[in-house]
């Protein structure tokens, strides 16, 4: 048995290996047609050629883009240093343009040591970026602008990447654009004014292959032999690591997993849920934990909501169903009421309670998120009147009244 | 320049941020505050009170153990970062108080914001840096936030300096407590964490799809491995669609308590409890068919366990086969009335904390009004006001051309209504009505309708029983148009703050305002029971 000291610590490594995303897409960057070589080639090229460039990263989300950005960044940056002059804008942050340029004004100054004015206006900010443009460009240091979630700088007139990308028509100037987006129709969204001084040049971002898989799990997952763990300890653990790896139980887990959620970082959270369920005592991973972590990252929410009702929260939603299968295109909770009345009147259930009662099932079944107003919120009407649907399909309920244990036949019958 | 924005900020935050000074007061989280007020110090981020055991955490949450093992791996040991995690369940199953008590245990600085109490995005915001910062409000800063922070981007500068630093003071701070060992509570690592609780009232924000994203990005907008962030929300992770999409955090997943816990909950903390127990295996069953919400079981166990324990004179005495069956048929009649009305127990003792919307306060007035046993009303109206309201009742429930047949003022309206026999097609068409009146709803009327009913039904009234509406009398067939129109809006305009008649939407055509009744039948029929109208004579019926 190995100490648990040992073993926190080699946890402790792993996980702070799964949260760090540089450390993560190295491995997939020495090939030289991999996108890390592209657009290191790019940025580099106009680093020391002197030009202007502009760049679009795309590809579904957690597929690494900011991470490569960052790991050639960092490269660069070590490589040419005090040639680089890093702007990071964010979608989410500065989408409309007063904010972007007041941002870019701000990273600027901080860069520069200038001082800052915050009452600058909009004007004053895009004047002064465009006179640091040509400052820098004479000064051969190269701006680079990082739009990240690029997709929602193309909202409003696009005044900001217009003025960005103007300004990289000029000679004097000295910049790269990258946008970062998951939308891999972004550069579509641009006005043809911006479209004509963009370089089109697009780098995807694809799915790791299976053989990247198993190379990053290795590399994420192993110990070091030559660092303050325990050397018999590391070795041991790599050991039962790799005969894993060559599991064909395990290969199936991965394969199931990576079907649903093909990117990287699905699968970074997968290790960190299979990892973070170590045994300490046991010091090492086993099947199991892969096991037990792919069965609480797919989750069915619908169900589990489902297997949490109350009955009479169930027979509100067997009677939603049944109304919808009338084909009663709008119906509120005053017809679903009639429907459990009518039930109730047919086959004299157990189960019969006010309308009172009902009524606040109903609001937890909608609170739940199993129902909701088919009309726009904000009008001033009382819940009963309300027009409501489903959000969970039929074949959802029988499978949920199957496996709530405390679910009458009779219900499931009705439900059928 | 600074001078006067720092002016500015105290004018213009004073409402918005006495707000945020009460959540932080009524939130569970009960900071140390009080006895380092002069000093902030970090430990102000740990959770208040003694720290405690995972013995006594665990028993303290019967039906939770596989729960809090979880959030213990997931948290981890100290020093290790971790990915964003997204604690869901339905309400009372626990989410909240474990998550707190496990931060207790653990011994980690946390901020605390729940989007209840901080209800938009700005009051999050400035919540979230108060607390990073250790600002309190009080009167000598004016009651106001640390940075005045509205912006998205202005927020994540902030954050990412206060968190920046600290980290760094924990980081020093670990340093110092491993040198002189004598702290006798000193901050375990130098994660800091961020919980944002309630998670799912943001979807009813009206920035809120700019908001989710940003809270469910923030981890890699931020960028600091020492950050861990965790959501809490009492809807699955599927209803917080977008359309950018976001990578989900780590999901953990509450379920609602099974019987078995329920039991063992409920008899916690009681004073008898094997006389509980008993009291339970008669209950917990049936109660459990309408809802397995822990809240609402024990507000409606605990005045049903008062009717359980009348009958004995020693709470003490441990039950007998024969007791026990001498008491459940004592219980018997009372809990099926308390089956069929275990609403409205509730709606009395949590309308402070969980209504803060007019319709449920007036659905819990309503059901007040209607539940009642006697044909008495248990608030007092003026008579006008009675007539107002059973007018706008009959203008909400009657089809307006119906209004001139059924007000005639020779009364001929039920001679004339029978006289017609309805054909197939009509009863067909009678029965889609009906149907559109189900999903419909009361509807609305202009204001000239009503107060030409209630002109019409004061004056029939006064037929029944000329003596008693003298005040009306007066008031109306001399037709003074002046006094009249006043006190009636007056009237209305109560009868309005009282949610018993809402104001709709304006006519788009007319102009003009709209009203809606909404009290229920039986209630317009007790008003009108009391003040002796045959209200029952002018409701149309199909």
């Amino acid at each position: 048995m190995v100490s648990d000291n040992a073993a926190e610590k080699a946890l402790n490594l792993i996980r702070s290996r799964l949260c760090n995303p540089n450390f993560i897409f190295r491995p997939l960057c020495d090939s030289p047609d991999s996108n890390y070589s592209k657009l290191k080639f790019i940025v580099s090229s106009s680093v020391t050629e002197a030009c202007n460039n502009s760049v679009l990263l795309l590809g579904p989300r957690g597929s690494g883009k900011v991470a490569v950005l960052d790991l050639v960044l960092e490269d660069l940056l070590l490589e040419y240093p005090d040639m680089i002059n890093l702007i990071r804008l964010n979608g989410l942050l500065h989408s409309d343009d007063n904010s972007a340029v007041k941002e870019i004004a701000r990273q600027l100054c901080v860069e520069h040591q200038l001082l800052f004015s915050k009452m600058a206006s909009f004007d004053d900010n895009s004047e002064f970026m465009i006179a640091m443009l040509r400052e820098c460009g004479l000064a051969h240091k190269t701006i680079v602008f990082v739009l990240d979630e690029f997709d929602l700088f193309t909202q409003g007139k696009q005044r900001l990447l217009y003025a960005l990308l103007d300004a990289m028509q000029s000679v004097t100037s000295q910049a790269v654009v990258i946008g970062v987006s998951c939308r891999l129709d972004a550069d579509q969204l641009l006005e043809k004014r911006v479209k004509s001084r963009f370089s089109h040049r697009k780098l995807l971002f694809l799915p790791p292959s299976e053989e990247d898989i198993y190379r990053l799990l290795d590399h994420v997952l192993s110990l070091p032999v030559d660092s303050s763990l325990p050397h018999d300890y590391a070795i041991e653990f790599n050991a039962k690591l790799h005969s894993m790896f060559s599991d064909e139980r395990f290969r199936q887990v991965i394969n199931s997993y990576m079907n649903f959620s093909p990117t990287v970082r699905h699968l970074v959270k997968f290790l960190f849920r299979a990892a973070s369920d170590m045994d300490l005592k046991l010091g090492y991973l086993s099947f199991e934990n892969f096991k037990s972590a792919i069965s609480s990252l797919q989750r069915q929410p619908k169900m589990e909501c489902l297997r949490d009702c109350s009955i009479l929260e169930l027979y509100i939603l067997v009677c939603m169903k049944r109304l919808e299968v009338k084909e009663q295109n709008s119906y509120s909770f005053s017809a679903v009421m009639k429907e459990y009345k009518s039930i109730h009147d047919s086959f004299q259930t157990s189960d019969y309670y006010s309308q009172d009662v009902c009524l606040r099932a109903f609001e937890h079944v909608l609170q739940r998120g199993l129902v909701c107003f088919a009309d726009g919120r904000g009008r001033i009407q009382s819940t009963e009147f309300r027009p409501v649907k489903l959000l969970i399909s039929f074949a959802e309920i029988s499978q949920g009244l199957k496996a709530h244990h405390l679910c009458p036949a009779f219900l499931q019958k009705l439900a059928s | 320049m600074g001078e006067d924005e720092v002016l500015s900020v105290t004018r213009r935050t004073t409402r918005s941020s006495s707000a945020t000074a009460i959540s932080t007061k009524n939130d569970v989280v009960e900071r140390i505050k009080s006895t380092h007020i002069c000093s902030p110090s970090l430990n102000d981020l740990l959770y208040g009170g003694e720290p405690i055991d995972l013995d006594v955490l665990l028993s303290n949450f019967p039906g939770r153990h596989p729960q809090i093992r979880e959030l213990l791996q997931i948290l981890g040991p100290s020093n290790t970062p971790m990915l964003p995690i997204f604690v869901y369940g339905g309400p009372s199953t626990g989410k909240t108080s474990i998550i707190l008590q496990l931060f207790r245990y653990l011994n980690r600085p946390f901020v605390y914001s729940s989007c209840r109490t901080c209800y938009s995005p700005r009051i999050l915001f400035e919540s979230v840096l108060n607390q990073l910062s250790h600002h309190r409000k009080n009167a000598t800063n004016g009651y106001s936030s640390v940075k005045r922070c509205e912006k998205p981007s202005d927020f994540v500068n902030f954050l990412r300096e206060a968190l920046v630093s600290m980290v760094n003071r924990l980081k020093e701070n670990v340093g110092k407590s491993k040198s002189s060992k004598k702290r006798e509570r000193s901050i375990d690592g130098h994660m800091v964490y961020l919980i944002f609780d309630k998670l799912e009232l943001v979807r009813d924000w009206d920035k809120s799809s700019s908001i989710l994203p940003l809270l469910f990005n923030l981890d890699s907008i931020l960028n600091i491995p020492e950050v861990g962030l965790i959501f809490i929300s009492s809807t699955p992770p599927d209803t917080f669609y977008s359309s950018m999409g976001y990578i989900e955090p780590v999901p953990i997943y509450f379920p609602n308590y099974s019987e078995d816990d329920l039991r063992q909950i409920l008899v916690r903390n009681q004073a008898y409890p094997k006389l509980y127990s008993s009291f339970l295996d008669a209950v917990l069953r049936p109660f459990c068919r309408i809802t397995r919400r822990l809240d609402e079981l024990s507000a409606v166990f605990s005045s049903l366990f008062l009717e359980y324990c009348k009958p004995l004179n020693d709470l003490a005495v441990v039950p007998n086969e024969d007791l026990k069956r001498r008491l459940f048929s004592n219980l018997q009649p009372h809990i099926s009335l308390f089956l069929n009305e275990t609403f409205r127990v509730l709606s009395q003792s949590s309308s402070g904390a969980e209504r803060t919307k007019g319709r449920e306060l007036r659905g819990s007035k309503r059901k007040i009004g209607t539940h009642d046993e006697s044909d008495e009303l248990d608030f007092h109206m003026s008579t006008s006001a009675k007539y107002l309201l059973i007018s706008a009742f009959l203008a909400s429930r009657n089809p307006a051309t119906l209004d001139a047949s059924l007000f005639d003022s020779r009364g001929g309206s039920d001679s004339r209504k029978r006289r017609r026999k309805p054909s197939e097609t009509a009863k067909g068409q009678k029965e889609a009505e009906e149907e559109e009146l189900l999903t419909k709803g009361p509807g609305s009327f202009p204001l000239e309708r009503l107060l030409a009913i209630f002109q019409c039904i004061t004056s029939v009234a006064e037929d029944y029983l000329g003596e008693e509406v003298q005040v009306e009398d007066s008031l109306e067939v001399e037709g003074q148009d002046g006094p009249l129109m006043s006190d009636v809006l007056l009237q209305l305009s109560s009868l309005c703050n009282a949610n018993f008649i809402v104001k709709g939407g304006t006519c788009p055509l007319e102009g003009s305002t709209r009203y809606r009744s909404v009290v229920t039948e039986d209630l317009a029929l007790k008003v009108a029971k009391s003040v002796k109208f045959p209200l029952a004579k002018y409701v149309y019926r199909r």
